[in-house]
């Protein structure tokens, strides 16, 4: 895991299939999600009841724990955002 | 053996309607976890009878209104049977006085254990539940919430809140898989009906149309239903027993 979160471009794509997969977004693939999409309202269109989700999954995955709204808000603006996000919090863990 | 295997916590599930309602599930084939917060006596006794008829039991000591004492209950849980299916949030006290007499401890405590002890132990189970887009909360409330009792506006203060919450949280988690429902009971007949006076036991019993205070049973059965497929589309609910009373 600490080989995948080093790498950035690797991550993305990993969190990528990671919200297709937790969300169960069968119209959409990885190619239709950008680095810089907004997950959320007029990007992906995901909503809160989908970043409930995607928190488990994040500390399923990389045992980063979001537990402050502000923190969740600003790692979920987009699939880079929620990369630095992991990598930054991953580090820190190790 | 409708919940073969489920995994079950009971929040003050060693004594009373607690005790009855964790018996219940273990007969049907749940495993079983009760907490309980300093009657040993009583837990011993329940932690005997829940391994002598469920697959799986677990007693465990907790303080449902230390956020500390309630995660290290879950993680202890959680390590053994990596998720929970179903949470009963009955741990509860009481503290009856006149608002007069009623200290900041008295109102302190008992919206601690009966409305901060429900948020940090749904809390605790709520991740795992996510995951797994299933699971089932179900927490106790009163007739004092519904209809408000001298002496108890602490209590029914606490009760109310535990209503709103329920109501909340359901709305909250709905699409997940997840359903929060909340049960009533009205006068039941425990130790502490045993004990009243037979002029008390008679102004009740006026008060209830069916004539009688509940049984145990009655309200466990509540809880299994709340708990089993045949609500699974009931969230946000609560479910009155209680004989008419209100």
């Amino acid at each position: 895991m600490r080989e995948l979160v080093s790498n950035s471009e690797a991550l993305c794509e990993f969190l990528k299939n990671m919200i297709i997969d937790t969300l169960k977004l069968e119209d959409i693939t990885v190619d239709d999600i950008g680095n810089d999409t907004p997950l959320f309202r007029e990007g992906l269109g995901l909503d809160s009841l989908d970043a409930l989700e995607l928190v488990v999954a994040i500390e399923k995955n990389f045992n980063v724990i979001i537990e402050d709204e502000n923190v969740g808000k600003k790692a979920f603006a987009s699939i880079k955002a929620l990369a630095d996000f992991v990598q930054e919090e991953y580090t820190q863990e190790d | 053996m409708e919940f073969k295997d489920k995994r079950v916590i009971i929040t003050g599930g060693t004594r009373g309607l607690g005790r009855t309602i964790a018996v219940n599930f273990a007969r049907e084939g749940a495993w079983v976890a009760v907490s309980y917060s300093s009657d040993n006596s009583s837990a011993l006794d329940t932690d005997a009878e829940l391994k002598r008829i469920s697959t799986q039991s677990l007693t465990i000591k907790a303080d449902v209104s230390s956020r500390t004492s309630v995660e290290e209950m879950m993680s202890n849980v959680l390590s053994k049977w990596e998720y929970v299916d179903i949470l009963v949030n009955n741990a509860g006290i009481i503290r009856d006085k006149m608002l007069l007499f009623l200290n900041e401890d008295d109102w302190d405590r008992v919206l601690d254990v009966n409305l901060k002890g429900t948020y940090l132990c749904s809390r605790a189970v709520i991740k795992p539940m996510i995951a797994r887009k299933s699971g089932c909360i179900i927490n106790m409330t009163s007739p004092s919430a519904l209809t408000g009792r001298i002496s108890q506006t602490n209590y029914a203060a606490s009760k109310g809140g535990v209503i709103s919450f329920t109501k909340s949280l359901s709305r909250e988690i709905a699409r997940l898989g997840i359903t929060v429902n909340a049960v009533c009971p009205g006068v039941i007949t425990t130790n502490m009906t045993e004990d009243l006076d037979e002029k008390t036991k008679n102004d009740f019993l006026q008060m209830i149309p069916m004539g009688r205070f509940g049984d145990p049973d009655d309200v466990a059965g509540a809880v299994l239903f709340l708990a089993s497929e045949k609500a699974r589309y009931i969230t946000g609910q609560v479910l009155v027993v209680d004989g008419g009373l209100t």
